[in-house]
């Protein structure tokens, strides 16, 4: 569905995608992290046609992202709603503007205020919302046309659980019905909630992509035990279960705790993201 | 069931829809918005009542210079309207979220546009017949040569709003340039002294200003002189084409991460 291959963009000094390449197969979840000025907006923006690459290419279902204008569904980080128009009248003008006309309109409006928990908001106007309320109005403008490939950057960025929640369910919903979503997030555990492969920008590029038990198969967890007289022992390794079942028969005190920790998705961040950026 | 990324839009028909839905769009959030129109009609209401009797016993034809005068000044002051409008998208980062969707740039020009394009003409309009009602402007005896001259200034008038706006960092900015521009243009272009009272530098300069181009525009088109209206309307057109042409250009890019702001 969205190639993209050696993406390189300048700002001025700034090198905001150095080789960026990802590709998003239909009905794939791709959790796109890093840290502030990875690249991952730039990336959006390029796929969305909103800039233009100074060097390698972007296609999306064989074609470059200006001949498919339109049935992207982009959700951007920052909230850009018209304070004084209802979230009814923001759907109609992003849904007429894709093509949709009366009945399938409002079938798709009705169907993601459902979804999205908009409907008793419908009539209030996006200026009088919470952030929450005026984050899931912005993804329902991105749906609404239901597009096969969706760039949510950030969409639950400073959000309620209620909102969270919401986008979660209809991110999975959509990529179940075939939709390619790239979906930029700093809240690592919607990534293991969306079950999504997950992609890591540092520098303008991805440094590494897989599924989170690929990429974390080398990264080592941690067994903490705690004796009888409050002295804790941690041990980092790369085989939890056997390293306490070593511990067990070597020691002859009293244990009061154990705690067995597989890598996280955070530990694979710090590992990859964080770790040596600048 | 997803969208087939692969279907193109719909022709001439679909252009017309999409451009449509944004005008539709822009319309509502006009109207939920009229002080800043209310008062470009009220006040040179006002003003025409209030200055009409020093007009008439100072200069021959006193009325036609108060009603076309305030009229074209006021006008200029609409500006604001279309750079606000313009200007606010960038603010409200919506912009850069309509240039995502199937409209290519022309048609969200278009859409965004056509309702500033008919409040410029309502406003226009509502001075002219205001001012043969109230005022004792002649009542035009070609109808259909001021209703041109309405059109092209109207749209040279949305031009430079668009143009301003995507030239300005803020609405503070846009405010000021266009409140001090439009006082001096349409001053200089003799909106409210007539141009031959003025100094003879003032009566060079003058030339400069679209708002002298507009009077003369207005004052011929009401007195029903066919040469007189098409000339001026030539110069305020090309003015508008090449103020269009800027602003579409810049606004086809989009703000971006530019400096701007």
């Amino acid at each position: 569905m969205l190639v993209a291959t050696d993406l390189v963009k300048r700002y001025g000094e700034i090198q905001a995608l150095d080789g960026f390449t990802l590709s998003v197969a239909a009905g794939e979840i791709v959790g796109l992290l890093g840290h502030n000025g990875a690249g991952k907006t730039t990336f959006v923006e390029i796929v969305s046609h909103l800039i233009r690459q100074d060097g390698g290419t972007v296609t999306i279902d064989g074609k470059p992202p200006s001949a498919v204008r339109g049935q992207v569904g982009v959700a951007p980080q920052h909230i850009a709603l018209y304070p004084s128009a209802t979230v009814r009248e923001h759907l109609e003008l992003y849904g007429r503007l894709s093509g949709l006309r009366r009945a399938a309109l409002n079938s798709a409006i009705e169907d993601l205020a459902v979804m999205l928990r908009l409907t008793d908001l419908m009539d209030r106007r996006a200026g009088k919302l919470s952030g929450g309320q005026q984050r899931r109005t912005q993804a329902a403008t991105a749906l609404v046309h239901r597009p096969g490939l969706l760039l949510l950057d950030e969409p639950t960025a400073g959000a309620d659980l209620e909102t969270r929640q919401a986008m979660l369910d209809v991110v999975k919903q959509r990529a179940g019905e075939g939709a390619a979503v790239v979906y930029t997030t700093h809240y690592l555990p919607e990534l293991t909630e969306l079950q999504a492969t997950i992609a890591v920008a540092r520098d303008g590029r991805v440094i590494a992509r897989g599924t989170y038990e690929e990429l974390a198969k080398d990264l080592p967890g941690e067994v903490r035990v705690t004796l009888e007289d409050e002295e804790e022992i941690r041990i980092s390794t790369s085989d939890p279960a056997a390293t306490l079942i070593d511990l067990l028969h070597r020691t002859d005190r009293r244990i009061s705790s154990v705690d067995v920790r597989n890598a996280s998705l955070d530990d694979l961040y710090r590992s990859l993201a964080v770790h040596d950026a600048p | 069931m997803l969208l087939d990324v692969s279907r193109p839009g719909p022709g001439v028909l679909g252009s017309l829809h999409r451009i449509g839905a944004l005008a539709r769009h822009n319309l509502i959030l006009r109207l939920r918005d009229p002080g800043q129109m209310i008062s470009y009609v009220a006040m040179p209401m006002v003003l025409m009542l209030v200055l009409k009797p020093l007009y008439v016993r100072a200069l021959d034809g006193g009325a036609t210079q108060v009603a076309t005068g305030l009229m074209v000044m006021f006008s200029v002051f609409a500006i604001s309207l279309a750079g606000n409008a313009i200007l606010s998208e960038r603010t409200w980062r919506t912009w850069d979220r309509l240039r995502v969707s199937q409209a290519p740039a022309a048609e969200l020009l278009i859409g965004k546009t056509l309702p500033l394009f008919v409040v410029m003409v309502a406003q226009q309009s509502i001075l002219l017949v205001y001012g043969c009602l109230a005022i004792g402007l002649p009542v035009p005896s070609m109808p259909h040569l001021v209703l041109l001259a309405i059109l092209v200034w109207a749209f040279a008038l949305l031009a430079i709003g668009a143009v301003l706006a995507t030239l300005v960092r803020s609405h503070g900015e846009l405010s000021v340039i266009s409140d001090v521009g439009a006082l001096t243009l349409s001053s200089l272009g003799g909106a409210l002294v007539p141009l031959s009272l003025m100094p003879e530098w003032a009566q060079l300069a003058a030339h400069a200003s679209p708002g002298y181009w507009a009077l003369i525009m207005m004052q011929s088109a009401v007195a029903g002189d066919v040469a007189g209206t098409l000339r001026p309307a030539a110069v305020v057109l090309v003015i508008g084409v090449l103020a269009g042409v800027f602003a579409a250009r810049r606004l086809a890019r989009g703000w971006g991460r530019g400096g701007l702001l």
